[in-house]
């Protein structure tokens, strides 16, 4: 214990000169840019500035990066809150809840709760990590495709919870989602599939085409040509921060987020998004009133916020404690320890304290820095909205197609977001749900690849699942989980259409 | 008639000043180099130091593109299709002989072909080595094939995908030695490293540079390279031809390419700076430190590698074939 | 009458039938080997059946008519605009397609006076090139006259 306080100290001796500081400080400027601008994240943002640390030395560099990360997690909700525009794809689930609060005129209620929640998440996530780095990320490295695949089957449970209408409607939007995921090369044989010859579609269809096209651009569509524009909301400064009652509300399910997020970052592979989307569903089960979520639940912007700030320190675990890339974001990261000279690996924590205990404590740093410059932008951000909407939406228009083409610099990226918003459009004048497709995309590749793979690991034997433990005790939730929902159906006897639907999952799982 | 006789030598005069000045004049604008691979991998770890030697060199900016997608084939396709004015340039990974013949197979019309490109430079030609987890009983690639060859299919090992080039190193050995591995694709060399470390698959074939850190702290052993020769960082690691399977010759290769049809003084002014590139004590500094050799080939050199390295590759995955979904 | 549910039913299922029908290209291996047509096949049947269930038992729907499409022209409109940018952004550059667009959406579709238009259109053009291109170095694409 004192060793890590005598190593905590070093960190912050680090992190606190001057040099670092200012680093840190410009990465987490740079990164909320990123985050708030639609479509592109951090990764886009780590990416595009990675060349740009290759004069620094390994520490500054670092810690640059992972304040653009940061940066990115916390502003990715502001676009989202404000004009239901993903700020970078995890943000969707914010979109849902945050935007029809601001349309309550709680905008900026909703835009402190999520700072603060990503505050609180990136703090405790840190000490976790400082803690109990090495430990978890043995247990991170025993995930293994079957175990993913256990894993990914209980993430399809949370599709149940995410409609606030019908859930028939909900499971066919989350089965074309997950078709839609299908489109791309078959990372296991090689086959093209439903790509017509465009070769950018080899990848399949990105999430952030989607999500921004899906939310962001089919708002537009929907609200730019409305008689009565949307009423310009002028919100006074009292109204800007949330009520007691709203923070109290959002206190548990703050908690509840980071726990979450940081398991859920943990593990090797899992892509952040997921992490709010759980902790989404999470809030929605436990909810007193769960029929409040989608119309401005105050859980349903406090847990995905936290969820997704934890799940970046979650990541980290892998990555400095083995030297493993637990994803494509640490997978940058390692490579930019890499072309600085320092190779990560299992024994980087004992080689270069100073740069991870720098890191970590500029992590800290980072979240200060990051709380002292979101607050007060608030007010700011809030006031973009009293802009008429003729003359602001052709502003976000041009942000979201910039957004997104920057992330690959594929035209075909902006075609994507263009049928989705199309789509997006249709969904809502036919009362869909958008979010479960978000969520199928994502899910639908990873959770082929993990049942073929584990097939492939075990020569066809679907006893593989079985045979290993961490596998079967998922299953195992997975499946008490269903038969629970399917008991209290039978209790509080569900109109009986419900009930085939619900029947009707349990079969498809 | 002394005045047109001048009057003609200033204006012979004037078109070869003309000519030369047009050649002269290239680079005018910025050049574009695409690295088909995401950033942070090793097309494009590569291809920033060469991007950065090289402005300084040519005196225009040289940027790097990333576009990538399709194991590379997005931007090899992209590069394919360009004008070949010299602007833009494409640093390639070993799969560019790869995806053709992928593609035959499939029997889907190529994203592109090798003969779209003129080859410029070869940068670095690391051969990829056979790793396997501490614990693993095989202390020798010789006991790793013996036991594989008792045990068909009983051997797992992960790889960057199908038709990758982790796969097909692999895919080469296992022509060479006559034995059958399992193979469990995973979606890039990150995830496949992964696999190895968490236990969850037996062997690897990775590029040096990434399993290095994990071999010197133990958790992996390296049992033998694909290369001609033996490595500078892992000089107790025999190479696969020593052990008498000499077809099990793989690199994971990066080069510099331009699109045929580039004009001549272009190319040849293009293949001046990348032998200024390969010289320069920056770009030897960054390589240094991604622990990646150079290794420069040009010209007659680097076609003939390149063709033989083709031809390997070629054979390879013909022999790999579809994929059987019994 | 054509609900709201009855018409997304039809379009889904068209859909599914689609993907059906084009997965029969692939393989589609067995069960303890599934090829890349497996999952397809075992999603569009998922979503075939889901899309009977909504329109049978979807709950409450409203007719096609009654649901508000009066903004469709605008709507329209916008998408033209997206679509022009994207066909356009590789070709004449991004700062040229940008001002473009939004000249268009802000000075013909939402009819604002000519200063407004052109003010807003280069500045927003302009500016959002400076701050990805020049500020955080994301390449933007080139047109002609280097714009």
């Amino acid at each position: 214990m004192t060793e890590t306080v005598h190593n905590l100290l070093l960190g912050f001796s680090v992190a606190l000169s001057p040099p670092v500081l200012l680093y840190a400080f410009v990465g987490c400027v740079v990164g909320t840019i990123v985050g708030v601008l639609p479509g592109v994240g951090p990764l886009a943002g780590i990416s595009l500035l990675l060349p740009a640390t290759f004069g620094l030395d390994a520490t500054k560099a670092i810690v640059m990066l992972a304040g653009i990360y940061y940066g990115a997690m916390y502003g990715g909700s502001t676009t989202s809150i404000l004009m239901r525009i993903p700020g970078e794809a995890a943000s969707v689930m914010t979109c849902i809840d945050g935007y029809a609060m601001a349309r309550k005129g709680r905008a900026g209620a909703a835009l402190a709760i999520a700072a603060v929640g990503s505050y609180v998440a990136g703090t405790v996530s840190v000490v976790a990590l400082m803690f109990l780095a090495p430990p978890l990320a043995s247990f991170a490295l025993r995930f293994g495709p079957p175990e993913y695949f256990a894993l990914l089957i209980l993430g399809l449970l949370v599709l149940a919870y995410m409609s606030s209408g019908s859930m028939v409607k909900a499971l066919a939007m989350a089965t074309l989602g997950l078709l839609l995921g299908m489109i791309g090369i078959d990372q296991m044989t090689g086959y093209f599939r439903f790509a017509y010859g465009v070769v950018e579609l080899g990848d399949g269809i990105g999430v952030v085409p989607v999500a921004v096209g899906l939310f962001g651009l089919s708002e537009i569509l929907a609200t730019a040509g409305q008689e009565t524009p949307p009423a310009v909301i002028k919100p006074t400064l009292r109204e800007l921060l949330p009520s007691r009652q709203e923070w109290k509300d959002a206190n548990w399910p703050i908690w509840r987020g980071t726990v979450l997020g940081f398991l859920i970052g943990i593990i090797p592979g899992s892509a952040h998004i997921i992490s709010s989307f759980v902790s989404y569903a999470v809030e929605r089960r436990l909810a007193r009133r769960p029929e409040e979520f989608g119309q401005g639940a105050v859980a349903g912007v406090a847990g995905p916020e936290s969820a997704n700030n934890s799940a970046t320190s979650g990541a980290f675990v892998p990555m400095l404690a083995l030297g493993v890339p637990s994803g494509p974001i640490p997978a940058v990261m390692l490579a930019a320890m890499m072309v600085h000279g320092v190779s990560p690996g299992p024994l980087l924590i004992k080689q270069q304290p100073e740069l991870f205990w720098g890191f970590i404590a500029s992590m800290y740093v980072g979240n200060v820095v990051l709380l002292i410059l979101n607050l007060p932008l608030v007010g700011v951000f809030v006031n973009l909205l009293r802009v008429p909407y003729p003359l602001l939406y052709p502003g976000i228009l041009v942000f979201c197609i910039l957004g997104v083409y920057a992330v690959n610099s594929s035209v075909v990226d902006v075609w994507i977001m263009l049928v989705m918003g199309l789509v997006g459009y249709l969904l809502r004048k036919l009362e869909f749900e958008p979010a479960p497709i978000v969520l199928g995309v994502i899910l639908a590749p990873m959770i082929e690849m993990a049942l073929r793979q584990s097939l492939a690991m075990s020569d066809g034997q679907y006893a593989i699942f079985l045979t290993r433990p961490i596998a079967t005790t998922l299953l195992a939730v997975g499946v008490l989980l269903v038969l629970l929902s399917l008991k209290s159906l039978v209790t509080h006897g569900f109109d009986w259409r419900e009930r085939i639907a619900m029947a009707e999952k349990g079969e498809e799982l | 008639m002394r005045r047109a006789r001048v009057l003609v030598g200033v204006a012979a005069l004037a078109v070869v000043a003309g000519i030369a000045g047009a050649q002269e004049s290239y680079p005018t604008r910025p050049i574009t180099l695409v690295a088909p691979f995401p950033p942070g991998g090793v097309a494009d770890l590569t291809a920033r130091p060469v991007a950065a030697s090289l402005e300084k060199i040519l005196k225009t900016p040289v940027g790097v593109v990333n576009k990538t997608g399709a194991a590379g084939a997005v931007g090899m396709q992209y590069v394919a299709t360009s004008r070949p004015d010299g602007y833009t340039l494409l640093l390639a990974l070993s799969s560019i002989s790869i995806i053709p013949e992928a593609d035959k197979i499939f029997g889907r019309p190529p994203a592109f072909t090798v003969e779209q490109f003129a080859p410029i430079a070869l940068v670095s030609a690391d051969p990829t080595v056979l790793v396997v987890r501490a614990e693993s009983p095989w202390k020798t690639a010789r006991e790793f094939i013996e036991d594989a060859q008792k045990r068909p299919g009983q051997i797992s090992y992960s790889s960057s995908g199908v038709y990758g080039t982790l796969h097909m190193a692999m895919a080469l050995l296992e022509h060479a030695a006559n034995v059958k591995l399992r193979h469990v694709p995973y979606a890039g060399a990150g995830p496949a490293l992964t696999a190895i470390l968490g236990g969850h698959v037996d062997a690897l074939a990775s590029g040096p540079a990434v399993v290095l850190p994990h071999l010197k702290a133990g958790k992996l052993r390296a049992l033998a390279g694909w290369g001609e020769a033996r490595m500078a960082s892992l000089p107790d690691v025999p190479t696969f031809k020593e052990l008498g399977y000499p077809d099990a010759e793989f690199y994971i290769w990066a080069g510099v390419f331009a699109g045929k049809g580039t004009p001549e003084p272009i190319l040849t002014r293009l293949r001046d700076a990348m032998r200024q590139v390969v010289a320069d004590p920056d770009f030897k500094g960054a390589m240094d430190k991604l622990e990646t050799p150079i290794v420069f080939k040009q010209g007659e050199e680097f076609q003939r590698f390149f063709d033989a390295d083709a031809r390997r590759l070629a054979a390879g995955v013909r022999r790999v074939g579809r994929i059987e979904t019994k | 009458m054509l609900t709201t549910n009855r018409a997304a039913a039809v379009a889904l299922g068209v859909l599914a039938v689609v993907v059906l029908f084009e997965s029969r290209k692939l393989p589609l291996g067995s069960l303890h080997n599934p090829g890349p047509a497996y999952m397809p096949v075992l999603l569009a049947l998922a979503l075939l059946v889901f899309a009977i269930l909504v329109g049978a038992y979807g709950g409450a729907s409203r007719a096609l008519g009654a649901v508000g499409w009066s903004e469709w022209r605008h709507a329209a409109a916008i998408l033209g605009t997206c679509a022009f940018a994207a066909i356009a952004l590789e070709r004449l550059g991004y700062r040229l397609t940008m001002a473009i667009a939004l000249g268009f959406l802000i000075g013909v579709i939402e009819r604002q006076g000519v200063f407004v238009t052109l003010t807003l259109a280069v500045a927003l053009a302009a500016g959002s090139y400076l701050l990805f291109d020049t500020l955080l170095r994301v390449p933007l694409p080139r047109g002609p006259f280097g714009l």
